[in-house]
């Protein structure tokens, strides 16, 4: 027995007879010591951290095989067995950099990403809807950076030569049919969707991922806000209406819910407007969203909102503006849609479903013209990681749409009829492949089938990126892409093929903490545009075409001035296109040659306010001249559009914010062109009328009041 | 019988002994965080705590200190990506430490810290959601332990924070300050490497009270 007792404690003196040291040296690939890094033996306390040499030495009382470990912050751990003997080890480790990590290379040509969460984004979503002139619409804060075009009288993103409907809204990854609310005509309509729902927002004037089709020129990729972190009350009392919403929140789910009305007829009274209004624009709208996670990593999200909006005008003819028309419109809106993510190992799964639809019930002196579009897109999106460096993307989608228009014949008495229904299935992948954290490339193509007219598509697309030091990177990128033609044109003659349209794209860019430069060239070519027969305008062919190219400028700066950000964006175009009634290629009405926006936010803590200055610059646009002759269509100019926008938020108590913006402080009076009539005068000359702002200024003043239990909350990220 | 009884005693000694190891390792290295200087006697200190987190399997404590250390190299980084990455780390070891104790009043609240860090690197926009993410954990963690005065520390700093960046009255978060410093005193826990700092901080931010 007592020798059992020995050969135990002989047993277990033995570890501290044989001591192994183990000295070395970790450097990464090109030589450099790594200091600080983790060198351990594995399950035991014994280790160290290397030195700024990037040497190390220490002792280990384990023996026989074991797990030598070596790690560090942005590299790959090493592991190798060693055998502990008492003999000293000598090894020296060369870490591999991991890849992906903040630092590394992006993809950059043609985006704009705002987060909250990355961390080095361009814009973010408060900027989105803090930005003076604005008024919280998506559209109108993206309007302030390079690559879009002010359209003063639309209120709509025009990209890159492109017009108001190349450019598309998506959320979370489900098309958004029409993504703008109604608007008389040459009054700037609004987005539908505010900028408070999204966690995340994606800008792209060009290039962009196969997963999106049916954008000729922009893709608006809108990734709506998890679950909610607390229950709370929003009352929104605005000059223009009111608004309440609540969020409940439990454990896995959370839901919210908003109501607003919305009604411009007492702010009319009090402005002088432009347009010889009968009904001012009245709106009711109610929208939810629910949340649920799901396991581990599962997220289901719906999102549904109801919208129900009408004014009615009068319309006065050019020559005798006493004759008017009265027109009279409502909309009526309804948007569903539901998505979930399920993360399964190295693969994610996602799906979803939306439903839209959308009724314009338009009476042109009480006779009944109205239009509606339904529509229902489902999508499955499988994303997997090969490596660390290699990300494979596969998804297929289903846009079913159902248009149709009908129109009273005063003549004839009756009601004719338009519709056509249009399924478009399509198929995409794309590969991301890391070659480094310097250089990673991207190529995807998407295939596009319209049932419609049996059109078959097949749309590369190919992105590059180059970081040559830490901060400057140069990309490049090109891409094919279609669109169907418009439901105005599609009615008439269901075998149009779809409009094309390849950009051309290199950037550079330096994004430092708090500052950001870049600098984006690109070339566009249009094909198969929709083009009207000179002799016979019923028939419409794919006939036209066109081109766009320009440089822009972006600086943005957040750094230098204490609680002072600030951006400025310049954008040069050169357009021109031959299509719908265009007699000779010309630049169209939508395009001007240089756009400038300079936008100031300040907060000043004294004050408890965040001020707010935006202006905008537009050089003059073509219009049409009936006058003229076709050798000369498009030669007259518009002046030059200027509009300084300014806003304040004042935040009394924490919860409770007082808002006022004003948009045109020094009230130009901007022409975004002239509508002729449709006759001549006794002159034999068609007499013009200027389009302009429905009013100088839009002046805006809103209270919100948030209550939660938490007190520091408020609603400053949603206004 | 006597040598069962003396193996016995010497199996028990042994496992005494490697439990001391664990204690008197960890007494070391907390001290090694407490104190440290410079990054590099912080990044040695994180890597030696990483390394019986490894080892130790059932242990959060290891996972709570690693993350104390990492969240105090954030508060210190002048960069703001750089405080990110290595709140990033904090928020891993916090993770793991709650997969070994999901209910630990201490680890819920350093959460909570390493939000409320977060939102210092730039207060405009993370402001709203991390003031909230921040607050909920502070609660949590006074849910659970209610007499925890590191949760109440912070919870009062947290309001003082967003009290002075929205110009408003502090008195509420200097009176939760004031109570947190009472609960310094008295609060006793029976782990012998239960944390033990906050003190210091919650005085000077009485002093700003006053």
């Amino acid at each position: 027995m007592k020798t059992l007792a020995t050969l135990i404690l002989v047993a277990i003196m033995i570890p501290a007879f044989s001591q192994t040291r183990i000295t070395g040296k970790v450097t990464d690939v090109a030589g450099e010591p790594i200091p600080g890094a983790n060198v351990l033996i594995k399950d035991s306390y014994d280790g160290t951290s290397t030195n700024v040499d990037g040497s190390f030495s220490f002792i280990s009382e384990e023996k026989s095989t074991q797990t030598l470990i070596i790690t560090f912050v942005g590299y790959k751990q090493f592991v190798q067995q060693v055998e502990l003997s008492g003999t000293v080890i000598t090894i020296t480790v060369i870490l591999k950099e991991e890849i992906n990590q903040l630092d590394g290379v992006v993809i950059s040509a043609g985006s704009f990403t705002a987060g909250e969460e990355k961390r080095r984004t361009i814009l973010k979503p408060v900027d989105i809807a803090m930005t003076a002139g604005a008024t919280a619409d998506i559209a109108g804060a993206l309007n302030t950076l390079p690559g879009t075009q002010k359209v003063g009288e639309s209120g709509r993103l025009f990209v890159r030569g492109g017009d108001g409907s190349e450019a598309r809204t998506f959320i979370d990854g489900m098309v958004v049919l029409d993504a703008y609310g109604p608007a008389a005509p040459n009054t700037p309509s609004r987005g539908r969707f505010l900028p408070f729902m999204f966690k995340g927002t994606s800008f792209s004037t060009g290039g962009y991922s196969a997963e999106y089709g049916q954008a000729l020129s922009s893709a608006l990729v809108l990734t709506s806000k998890d679950k909610a972190e607390m229950n709370q009350t929003d009352i929104g009392i605005l000059s223009v209406g009111a608004d309440v919403a609540h969020t409940q929140v439990w454990d896995r789910a959370s839901i919210s819910g908003k109501v607003q009305y919305t009604n411009i007829q007492p702010y009319f009274g009090l402005i002088n407007q432009h347009v010889d209004w009968i009904a001012a624009p009245e709106s009711f709208e109610s929208s939810a969203a629910y949340r649920q996670q799901v396991g581990k990593s599962g997220m289901f999200k719906f999102f549904g909102n109801f919208n129900q909006s009408s004014f009615s005008l009068f319309n006065h003819d050019i020559l005798s503006p006493t004759v008017k028309q009265k027109i009279d419109l409502t909309n009526r809106y309804r948007y569903g849609n539901a998505s979930y993510q399920q993360a399964l190992g190295a693969w994610t799964l996602r799906g979803g479903a939306s439903y839209s639809y959308n009724q314009n019930d338009v009476r042109v002196n009480d006779n009944p013209m109205g239009e509606t579009e339904t529509g229902i897109h489902t999508k499955l999106v499988a994303e997997h990681s090969v490596s660390d460096q290699f990300e494979i993307r596969i998804g297929s989608e289903i846009i079913h749409r159902y248009y149709e228009a009908d129109r009273y014949n005063e003549v004839l008495g009756n009601s004719e009829e338009l519709s056509f229904r249009e399924m478009l299935s399509a198929t995409f992948a794309e590969g991301e492949y890391y070659i480094s954290n310097k250089v990673v490339a991207k190529a995807g193509g998407r295939f596009e089938y319209v049932n419609l007219n049996q059109s078959a598509t097949v749309s590369p697309r190919l992105s590059l990126a180059y970081k040559p030091g830490k901060q400057g990177q140069f990309s490049f990128a090109y891409g094919s892409f279609t669109q169907s033609a418009q439901n105005q044109y599609l009615r008439f003659n269901t075998q149009l093929q779809p409009e094309t349209a390849q950009h051309f794209i290199v950037n550079y860019q330096v994004v430092t903490d708090r500052k950001t430069f870049r600098i984006e060239a690109y070339q566009k070519e249009y094909r198969s545009l929709v083009k009207f027969n000179t002799t016979n305008p019923t028939v419409i062919s794919n006939a036209g075409k066109g081109n766009a190219r320009g440089i822009e400028l972006f600086w943005r700066d957040s750094k230098t001035i204490k609680n002072v950000d600030y951006w400025l964006s310049y954008s040069f175009l050169d357009t021109r296109r031959l299509y719908l009634d265009y007699p000779i290629a010309a630049t169209p009405t939508f395009a001007s040659a240089h756009n400038f926006s300079a936008v100031y936010k300040h907060f000043i803590s004294k004050w408890k306010s965040q001020l707010g200055f935006t202006y905008s610059f537009s050089s003059s646009r073509p219009y049409y001249n009936p006058n003229r002759p076709a050798s000369q269509f498009h030669e007259d100019r518009t002046p030059a559009y200027h509009d300084l926008s300014a806003n304040i938020a004042y935040l009394p108590k924490n919860n409770l914010i007082v808002y006022l913006s004003c948009t045109n402080l020094l009230g130009r009076d901007n022409i975004f062109g002239y509508q002729y009539s449709t006759a001549t005068n006794a002159q034999g000359q068609f007499e013009s009328r200027a389009v302009r702002q429905a009013a100088n200024r839009f002046l805006f003043v809103g209270v919100f009041i948030t209550l939660s239990k938490n007190k520091s909350v408020n609603q400053l990220p949603n206004l | 019988m006597k040598t069962t009884t003396f193996i016995f005693a010497l199996l028990i000694s042994v496992s005494a002994f490697a439990s001391d190891k664990y204690t008197e390792q960890m007494s070391k290295h907390i001290h090694a965080v407490y104190t440290a200087k410079s990054v590099d006697e912080y990044q040695s200190a994180i890597n030696a705590l990483d390394r019986i987190a490894l080892a130790e399997k059932t242990k959060w404590e290891p996972y709570y200190y690693s993350a104390f250390g990492n969240l105090m190299l954030a508060s210190q980084a002048t960069e703001g990506a750089k405080k990110d990455s290595y709140l990033d780390l904090a928020l891993v070891a916090i993770e793991k430490g709650k997969t070994i104790q999901a209910n630990e009043s201490e680890l819920i609240a350093l959460e909570g810290f390493v939000h409320m860090i977060r939102l210092t690197v730039d207060p405009g926009t993370r402001g709203p959601q991390y003031s909230g993410m921040a607050m909920q954990a502070f609660g949590k963690a006074l849910g659970i332990n209610p007499n925890n005065p590191r949760a109440l520390a912070l919870m009062a700093q947290m309001q003082f924070g967003t009290a002075q960046f929205f110009g408003s009255s502090t008195s509420e978060s200097c009176g939760m300050a004031r109570k947190a410093l009472e609960q310094f005193s008295s609060y006793k826990s029976d782990n012998p490497l239960a944390p033990v700092w906050g003190k210091e901080m919650t005085e000077g931010l009485l002093k700003a009270c006053n």
